[in-house]
Parts: structure tokens; sequence; C-alpha cells
């Protein structure tokens, strides 16, 4: 299963994706700060409430806002105060940053970073 | 005498229809939108690119190149990927901007000239139709290089010259600026385009190699634009890539 989503972030991305350690995977609940639809990479910033009750900010890198439209994404689709939970692999620096895997979005739609299965 | 110019005429209105038959078939028209093909899981095998032959690289070539993989390997397992070009919104160039991940091009056919537009970092490169080319010195070392063109039969022959040393070409192999790339664009089948590319480069290939793009057409896709004006990758001294995060 890792193969295969390393296989599919090399075809979704321009560049290695090796920042990102995608043999770890997790769940991020929080509120959208910002939701930038740029090039060449779309960003989810995000504030998480840890289980201390302090908040930690994470940066979500996604692909392109050419791979997200082919993957069902608008560029309105998220906006400050949004809640959602997103899975994603952290980078390996250990840095709160990480590679955007898949999303619940407000509306209950789960999307994924591109276009999975695409031929 | 009457009925001889009878025959003459059929036989011309017969040679007409043909020759246009001819030309219908001899010049696809690859006007449009086209995505990369990568084939995979109950994909016709007959659509999907062909293996490539092999890079073979002149010995003096050939160990350098393998250890700037292995380092290139070992970074991306550190999580400090040596960084291309791309991570800094360079251009790919030919002939790596004929297929960038999951990103259409379009080709756009005017008379005396084909251009290519990609939707990754919107590059565009021109084919100058049925013109001679240049001597390999005669051209400036650039990203795309001079590109031209003539239909062989149903097949667009496209030979470019002129891509300096420092633009990736295939696996980012070594190449030198008397690289040649010849390019064969041939419609395979309705709505999917092989382009079977040769690269030559006598100074640093063995032998020339050969690999093949695979594309759909795309029918109704708006081509969307590509400008890098929000690169938060950066590279170290070292050349590794790194993300900058944010702390609010």
């Amino acid at each position: 299963m890792i193969a295969l989503c390393s296989m599919l972030l090399a075809g979704l991305l321009h560049h290695s994706f090796a920042m990102f350690d995608t043999t770890k995977q997790v769940t991020l609940a929080g509120t959208v700060t910002a939701f930038e639809w740029t090039n060449p990479h779309a960003y989810i910033e995000l504030d998480v409430p840890g289980e201390s009750g302090a908040t930690k900010h994470w940066t979500i890198e996604l692909g392109s806002p050419s791979i997200l439209q082919q993957a069902g994404w608008k560029f309105k689709d998220l906006k400050f105060g949004d809640k959602v939970t997103a899975i994603v692999n952290p980078l390996k620096s250990g840095q709160s940053g990480a590679l955007l895997s898949r999303i619940t979005m407000p509306d209950g739609r789960v999307l994924t970073n591109g276009p999975a299965g695409r031929q | 005498m009457r009925r001889a110019e009878g025959l003459g005429l059929r036989a011309a209105v017969v040679l007409a229809i043909g020759l246009i038959a001819t030309n219908a078939f001899a010049q696809a028209d690859l006007t449009g939108v086209w995505a990369p093909y990568r084939g995979g899981r109950g994909a016709d095998p007959a659509l999907a690119p062909p293996p490539a032959t092999p890079i073979v690289l002149k010995p003096q070539y050939a160990a350098p190149f393998e250890a700037k993989r292995k380092a290139e390997a070992d970074a991306a397992a550190k999580g400090e990927p040596i960084a291309s070009g791309a991570v800094a919104c360079v251009p790919y160039g030919m002939p790596r901007m004929m297929s960038v991940a999951l990103y259409p091009i379009e080709i756009l056919p005017t008379p005396g000239q084909i251009t290519i537009v990609t939707e990754a970092f919107s590059e565009v490169r021109r084919v100058f139709m049925n013109v001679p080319q240049l001597p390999m010195g005669d051209v400036p070392p650039g990203y795309y290089g001079r590109s031209v063109g003539k239909w062989e039969g149903d097949t667009l022959v496209v030979d470019t010259i002129g891509i300096k040393p420092s633009v990736p070409a295939y696996q980012n192999m070594p190449h030198s600026d008397q690289l040649r790339i010849t390019e064969r664009l041939r419609l395979v089948a309705k709505d999917y385009l092989h382009d079977t590319i040769t690269l030559d480069d006598p100074g640093v290939l063995e032998k020339p190699l050969t690999y093949t793009l695979a594309y759909r057409r795309l029918p109704g896709y708006e081509m969307v634009e590509f400008v890098c004006d929000n690169n938060r990758e950066f590279i170290d001294d070292k050349g590794g890539t790194h993300l900058k995060v944010r702390e609010r």
C-alpha cells in the first residue's frame, strides 16, 4: 500500500517528495487559517488543538491547482475557520509540516491530493 | 476525342480525391490538449508506452552518473532530496517538458508552425515546419533549442538541437551541447498519441537511446495557468530541498 502511494505521489508531483515520510500517517483535526490556491503547490494552514489545550500550527503541502482540479478540488473549497480532518505524511525533519494524503472537508466530502487511478 | 477528354477528367477527379484522402491520412490532426498516459491496470498495452532502451554512457560519464544517482538516493532517504531545477521553479526545457507528472500539453498547429504549450510551468516550444535545420553550432544553447518538423506519412518528425548541458535530459542523464533530439509523433489509435523520442549525443552517449511518451486526448479541457509565485520550498547550501513551515 505504501509502495502504491509512493508511486501515485511520484506521478502527481513535479519533483521529489522525499522530504516527507510516506511510511507515516498522522491525523490532524483542526481549523483552517489559510488556504492558498497557488503554484507550484497549494497549501492549507491548520491550527490543531493538542491534548494539553495548546494549539499546534501545521503547514500542509498539496499538489498544484491543476492536479487538485483533476481530483475534484475547487479554489473556494476551504476558507478561514473551516473545520477539517486531514491525514498527512509528516516531514522527516520533525517540523510541523506535511504532505496531504486525504482530507475530510467541512461538507463531509473526502478529497485526495490528486486523481487516484486516472489513466 | 470527347471520350478521351472525359476519361482524362475522370482520372483527374479520382487522382484529386486520392490526394485529398492521402493527405488527410498523412497529416494527423494533433490539435488539442493531451494528458500523459502511462497505461496501468486494465489499460490496453498497445496504447501504453513501450519500454525505453537503456542509457549507455561513455565510460568517463558512466561512473560519475552512477555516483550522482547514489548520492540522490542517499539524500532522499535522509529526507533532504537533492533539489532539481523544478524546486526553484526553473522550467524543465526539452525534452523533460514533454511529460511532467500528470500535467497536460496543448498542441497548436498553425500554418508553418506547430506550437506546444505545457501546463506545468507554462512552457512553450515552437516547431518550424518544412524548413532546414541549422548547423549544430549555430543555435545558441537554451531550454528549448531550435525545432524543425516535417510530416513523413502519418508521422510528425521533429528535430531539435541547441539544448544547453545544464537542462536536465531523460532521467537526468548528462548531455553535452551536441545533444540531438528526434521525435516521431504518431496517433496509435483514435485519441492516443505516441511521441517516440531518440536522444543522440556522440560526445556523451555510447549509442543513442529511445523512449516513448504516450498521451490521451482530453476533449474540452481548458488549460490552467501555472505561475510559480508561492514557492515555499527552498534549497540549502548543500543542495537539499526543504519546506518553509509557518509558525502560525
